[in-house]
Formats: structure tokens, C-alpha cells, sequence
């Protein structure tokens, strides 16, 4: 049977609980403080090539040529970045085939509001971006629909990311992708 | 004796250094065992709970492997975590789950000179999947034929529906997906919200196995 070091005899049961207890402390205050005190998180690396509020379509994903690590690369996607301290935002996309999607992260990369292409609903989709109930210190703003065709959406966070995901289906069906995801928009309007 | 020639107050001074030694000694080893185990236990736990996942935050079928909660508000810390630390972007696991595979269904690690098949069943009835190669830091691998992913609409399909896309390095007929460097991670993407919903729930889900054909 391997015998245990001297000196490991020395340790106390007491340096073995506390030790176990600050260890514990150190844990969740490490895992809690990642999210806030990362230098890399997606909406950092995309924070210097995107202006703010304005859809940009990203050109096709290629080696050394990736915006964000693990990119589904089969894909190509317009991304816009937000900023509703001022102005709300209605963003509008075509959902063209199954797989579109158009999402909206927080920061953080929180996934908060997503709406994919499904057979029963293709076509033109328009939602409006606003601040929060938390943040305007108002009454609750859920995701509601203000008319048949858009839909509010409260958003967490002053800022955040928009973005519209077209899968390809090969090379030919490049264009008509390009082409529909440049038709989707990003733009201020003022608040109400 | 010699000792019985030492003055009595000589011995008491050398029993009391040798005590205050021997309380120095233990205090000092006391407090780098408190150290180590706080500061080294919970930190390491910490990197390897956000790094690696455990059943905690993340479901795993055969080599696949998710974070269960990915991308949602209400995630656990853990997966906020990882989220952040390796700058993801993942939708909503209530709608698409991605998985990631580092070692083929043998447990060996993925590696560019070795050939794998993946033969891909079982996912269809308006389920949108996807399959990429990536190299071990997430990035996309380089091959001449600029293919770096297969997805449900793009795969050639056996006349009973399945899809058998090869990994290699070199050029294979059918749905060839190159691979190179050194590690390999492969990522599967399930469009799917009652694909998601069960996996949330705990729900295990059969993905193809990962073969390796040879090895050079």
C-alpha cells in the first residue's frame, strides 16, 4: 500500500476544511466572473468591424477569414450590431428556405428572441427592437405582435447583435442567398 | 554523558528552538496546503467545469457532446461561461443544438491522418442538420476544394435516404469533407425544436457513430 508523504501528515483537518470552503468561494466566483471580466467574448471580436446599427453582410466564411470560432461555415450571414440607448431599432429579413434564421444576442451571447424559416412561414419578417422594462423602468415589455407582420421585441441589453443566418445550399444557390440576405435591415427609429 | 554536562537552561533553549522550528515548519505547510487546495482546487474545477462540461450542463450520445442550456437566457453559469470564454454565438437550444465531437466513436482522438465515415440516418423529416470539420481552435481547416461542411441540403444521398460523408485528407468519391492540420472537432448542428426540447429534458437521442476506416 503506497504510504503518504510526512509532511502531508502535518496538515490539519481544519487547514483541510477551510482550504475546501475557499475553494468552493473561489469556484463560483470564478465561473460568475467570466462572463463579465472576458476579453473575448463573439460581441468583442465583432464590436470593431461592425458600425453600429447598420446590417452588413458578411463576406463567405474561409479560413483565417472566420469573424467567430465554430461558425456553422455552410452559411452565409448578415450580422448587425445594435446600440438602443437612443433610438429603438426594426430590423427586417427574408426567411427565404428552412434554416434561415434571424436571432438577437445580448453581450454576452444570450440568445433572447430567434425566428426560423419554417415551410408554413416564408416571406418578409419585420420586428422592432426595445430597451426593457428593466431598463426604461417601465412596465414590462414582452415580445408581443403590433401588427401582422411585426413584432416587439424587448431586449435585455443596450446593445447587442442581429443576426440573419442563410444556409447554402451549394455554390449555385450562392446569389439568390447574397441577394436576399442584402435586402435585410437594421435601422433607428425613434422611440415612442 | 556529555549531555548531562549541559546546563539544564541550555537544554530548555535548544528543546524550545527546536519546537519553535518544528511550529514554524507546520504552520508553513499548513498554509501551503490552504493555498494549493483553494486556490489551485477552485480554480482548476472551476476551468474544467466551464472547459469540459460535466453532467451538469451538458449531454453526451456516443463521441457528440452539448451544452445542454447553450445560448439560452436562463442557462446555468457554466455554459454562460463557456459561451463567453470561447466567444460562441450559438442560437437557442430550444430551437438548434450543436454537438461536438474530438474522438471517433472508439474514443480515439480525431486526427487529419486518419479516415473516418459518418453515416448520417435518422435525421430527416424537415430536421435542417449540418456537419463541418474544424481544427482544434475552432477555426476552418484549408483544402483546395474550399469544402468545409456538409448540411441536409447540400449531401448526396444513397438511394435509401442516407448520407456517408467521408473525412480524410485526400480526396474520396461521394460527400468527401477534407480534413488537415492536426486535431480535428467536428461539429453537428440539429435544426430542430423537438429534437432540442427532448434533448433539454434529458431525452437521449442516437447520432451517427463515427468511423474510422484507417489510419496512415
Amino acid at each position: 500500500m503506497p504510504t503518504l508523504p510526512k509532511w502531508l501528515s502535518e496538515v490539519g483537518w481544519r487547514t483541510v476544511i477551510g482550504a475546501l470552503l475557499l475553494g468552493g468561494i473561489i469556484h463560483i466566483t470564478a465561473t460568475l466572473a467570466v462572463p463579465l471580466v472576458s476579453s473575448g467574448p463573439a460581441f468583442t471580436k465583432l464590436r470593431d468591424t461592425l458600425p453600429a446599427n447598420r446590417m452588413v453582410v458578411l463576406p463567405p466564411l474561409a479560413p483565417g477569414k472566420q469573424p467567430l470560432p465554430y461558425l456553422p461555415p455552410d452559411a452565409l450571414y448578415a450580422m448587425c450590431r445594435y446600440d438602443i440607448s437612443v433610438d429603438s431599432l426594426t430590423v427586417t429579413a427574408a426567411m427565404a428556405h428552412a434554416g434561415w434564421t434571424l436571432s438577437l444576442h445580448t453581450p454576452q451571447g444570450d440568445n433572447f428572441y430567434v425566428m426560423p424559416a419554417q415551410e408554413s412561414r416564408r416571406g418578409d419578417i419585420s420586428l422592432t427592437v426595445v430597451p426593457s422594462a428593466e431598463r426604461l423602468g417601465e412596465f414590462a415589455t414582452t415580445p408581443r405582435r403590433v401588427s401582422a407582420q411585426e413584432t416587439l421585441v424587448a431586449s435585455p441589453s443596450w446593445e447587442g447583435l442581429v443576426v440573419v443566418r442563410a444556409p447554402l445550399k451549394g455554390l449555385a444557390w450562392r446569389a439568390e442567398a447574397e441577394t436576399a440576405l442584402r435586402r435585410a435591415t437594421c435601422t433607428p427609429v425613434k422611440r415612442q | 554523558m556529555l549531555t548531562s554536562r549541559v546546563p539544564a537552561h541550555g537544554r530548555e533553549r535548544g528543546a524550545t528552538r527546536g519546537d519553535s522550528l518544528s511550529l514554524i515548519t507546520n504552520i508553513l505547510i499548513n498554509l501551503a496546503a490552504f493555498a494549493l487546495l483553494a486556490v489551485g482546487g477552485g480554480l482548476g474545477s472551476a476551468w474544467y467545469m466551464i472547459e469540459a462540461g460535466s453532467r451538469l450542463s451538458t449531454r453526451s450520445s456516443g463521441p457528440w457532446m452539448t451544452w445542454s442550456a447553450a445560448g439560452r437566457p436562463d442557462a446555468d453559469p457554466y455554459t454562460r461561461a463557456h459561451t463567453v470564454r470561447n466567444a460562441l454565438l450559438p442560437l437557442a437550444s430550444t430551437l438548434e443544438i450543436t454537438y461536438q465531437a474530438k474522438a471517433d466513436s472508439r474514443g480515439g482522438r480525431l486526427q487529419a491522418g486518419c479516415e473516418y465515415a459518418i453515416v448520417m440516418e435518422g435525421l430527416d423529416g424537415g430536421t435542417w442538420w449540418s456537419l463541418a470539420a474544424f481544427d482544434g481552435q475552432g477555426g476552418l481547416i484549408h483544402n483546395t476544394a474550399e469544402r468545409y461542411a456538409f448540411s441536409s441540403d447540400s449531401v448526396m444521398r444513397e438511394p435509401d435516404g442516407r448520407a456517408i460523408i467521408t473525412l480524410a485528407r485526400d480526396a474520396r468519391p461521394g460527400n468527401w469533407l477534407p480534413i488537415g492540420g492536426s486535431k480535428v472537432n467536428l461539429v453537428l448542428t440539429v435544426q430542430d425544436a423537438a429534437w432540442a426540447a427532448a434533448v433539454h429534458e434529458g431525452g437521449a437521442k442516437a447520432l451517427p457513430p463515427i468511423q474510422r476506416l484507417a489510419c496512415r
